[in-house]
């Protein structure tokens, strides 16, 4: 089932064609990450999937409903989002951060009493203790940061994960620990996940499919292996070769 | 040392007429913050809602801000007579200002991020107000709050030349009656209250900036 679909979406900032007719779909249960140059309209096709970017022409549609004929309200509780800086509420504690979301759509089974436990098994799940709940986010460590971010973006359940270099500002291996979790999450929920990322090692680890964006167009849609082995363009095989060069000899 | 010997014989003599003026000072004053407060909030918040309003809000609070207060007071006198009105209308016309401004650069200097995540995670505009971009603007508020009190607080005291209660009485009478402890002892009174609240709004003031930092 069809899961994600952007067509023939177009986005310009200042008469520049940030997003050129871009089209994909994305089936149910896909981990897809999004990979390209600086400023080549990663972030942008990620927003429009939730509205805060609207495309000027062509059709986004989740769940195979048109996501402009849809309360956007609605749409966004529905769609977990975790972005780089994190963006975790300052005023608020771990808990409430991570709790953001189903309180504030009134979501079943989130009264105070149960929020301890669901927060608790969130946490778990991003492989953090949950004594540590009740900390202020300036209180943590980048990569647990980092963490809470993906647990609240997990909070209401959503079928589609929206992911914009969520593992930007962490360190080497915090970041392979954070894979690890973030597969997992991936296979025991089943969640669709569009992960943007500029690290080609990560885009290729994480992805069953991945898009290579070359200045707002489709560079390339398919299985890590096939771009790997059959590259579609000059573009994307010097993105490949360039991995390869990194590849220890011995 | 002559000077303070008379205000403290001054407050011993009359202790419950400067008691009573204190009583007459904090409840001017305080009518006057809590509805600059008030409209100051409401109008940081529209403006920052709504952009286009700002220039021409902003501009106008200035304006306000800038005429000496006691020809602000002789304004309105042909309007609201003389007493306790129009004194709590100037005061209040008065700390709208620094109410407006602080409330607008405090929601205009939350993280962007922030608020993308919050918005981006569905919340209403209402949500988004509420929830996020007042919270995290409390402490930018709180500052322009305690500006606000210890001028409103000073201000009242040139009150009494319309007529109004307050420790104002105190200062004018002594200029009329040629008693300088008596203009004295009413100026310290005013400044005591401007430190007092000026110290405790501080502490609330650091303890939201505390808050809202990551």
């Amino acid at each position: 089932m069809e899961a994600l679909a952007l067509e023939h979406v177009v986005k310009s900032y200042g008469g520049h064609r940030v997003l050129d007719d871009i089209s994909i779909s994305v089936d149910k249960g896909d981990f897809v990450t999004v990979i390209g140059r600086s400023g080549c309209g990663k972030t942008t096709l990620l927003k429009t999937v939730n509205g805060l970017v609207k495309p000027e022409c062509g059709r986004v549609t989740v769940a195979g409903k048109d996501i402009a004929a849809q309360d956007e309200v609605a749409l966004r509780r529905s769609i977990g989002y975790a972005i780089q800086s994190v963006g975790l509420f300052p005023h608020m504690s771990v808990e409430e951060n991570i709790a953001y979301v189903p309180t504030i759509s009134k979501l079943d089974g989130w009264t105070k009493r149960e929020r301890g436990e669901k927060v608790a098994s969130l946490l778990e799940l991003v492989g953090l203790e949950a004594s540590i709940a009740t900390r202020q986010p300036r209180e943590l460590s980048g990569g647990q940061k980092q963490r809470v971010g993906i647990a609240r973006a997990l909070a209401g359940d959503p079928q589609l994960l929206l992911m914009d270099e969520p593992f930007g500002a962490v360190d080497e291996i915090t970041r392979e620990l954070l894979q690890e979790q973030i597969l997992k999450i991936h296979e025991s929920r089943g969640t669709t996940i569009l992960f943007v990322t500029h690290d080609m090692a990560e885009a290729f680890r994480l992805a069953t499919r991945c898009l290579v964006l070359d200045q707002g167009r489709v560079a390339q849609y398919d299985r890590p292996s096939r771009i790997i082995s059959d590259p579609a363009s000059p573009f994307v095989r010097e993105l490949v070769e360039k991995r390869r060069r990194l590849e220890p000899r011995a | 040392m002559e000077l303070l010997a008379q205000i403290v014989t001054l407050f011993q003599e009359r202790g419950s007429w400067f008691l009573g003026l204190v009583g007459a000072h904090i409840a001017l004053a305080l009518s006057a913050i809590i509805m600059a407060s008030a409209i100051g909030l409401a109008l940081g918040i529209l403006i920052s809602e709504k952009e286009g309003l700002a220039p021409a809000v902003l501009g106008v609070c200035n304006v306000l801000y800038t005429i000496p207060s006691i020809s602000l007071l002789g304004i309105l006198i042909p309007f609201t007579g003389i007493g306790d009105r129009t004194a709590i209308i100037a005061l209040t016309i008065y700390g709208v200002m620094p109410m407006v401004r602080n409330t607008y650069a405090g929601i205009k200097g939350v993280d962007a991020d922030i608020l993308e995540a919050a918005r981006g995670m569905g919340s209403t505009k209402a949500q988004l107000l509420l929830r996020i971009k007042l919270p995290l603007a409390a402490g930018v508020i709180m500052a322009g709050v305690r500006n606000m009190v210890v001028m409103v607080i000073a201000v009242t005291g040139i009150a009494s030349f319309v007529g109004a209660g307050g420790l104002g009485v105190a200062i004018y009478r002594g200029i009329t009656i040629y008693n300088p402890a008596m203009t004295a002892a009413g100026s310290l009174l005013i400044a005591l209250l401007a430190l007092v609240s000026d110290l405790l709004l501080g502490r609330l003031e650091r303890h939201f900036r505390k808050r809202g930092s990551l």
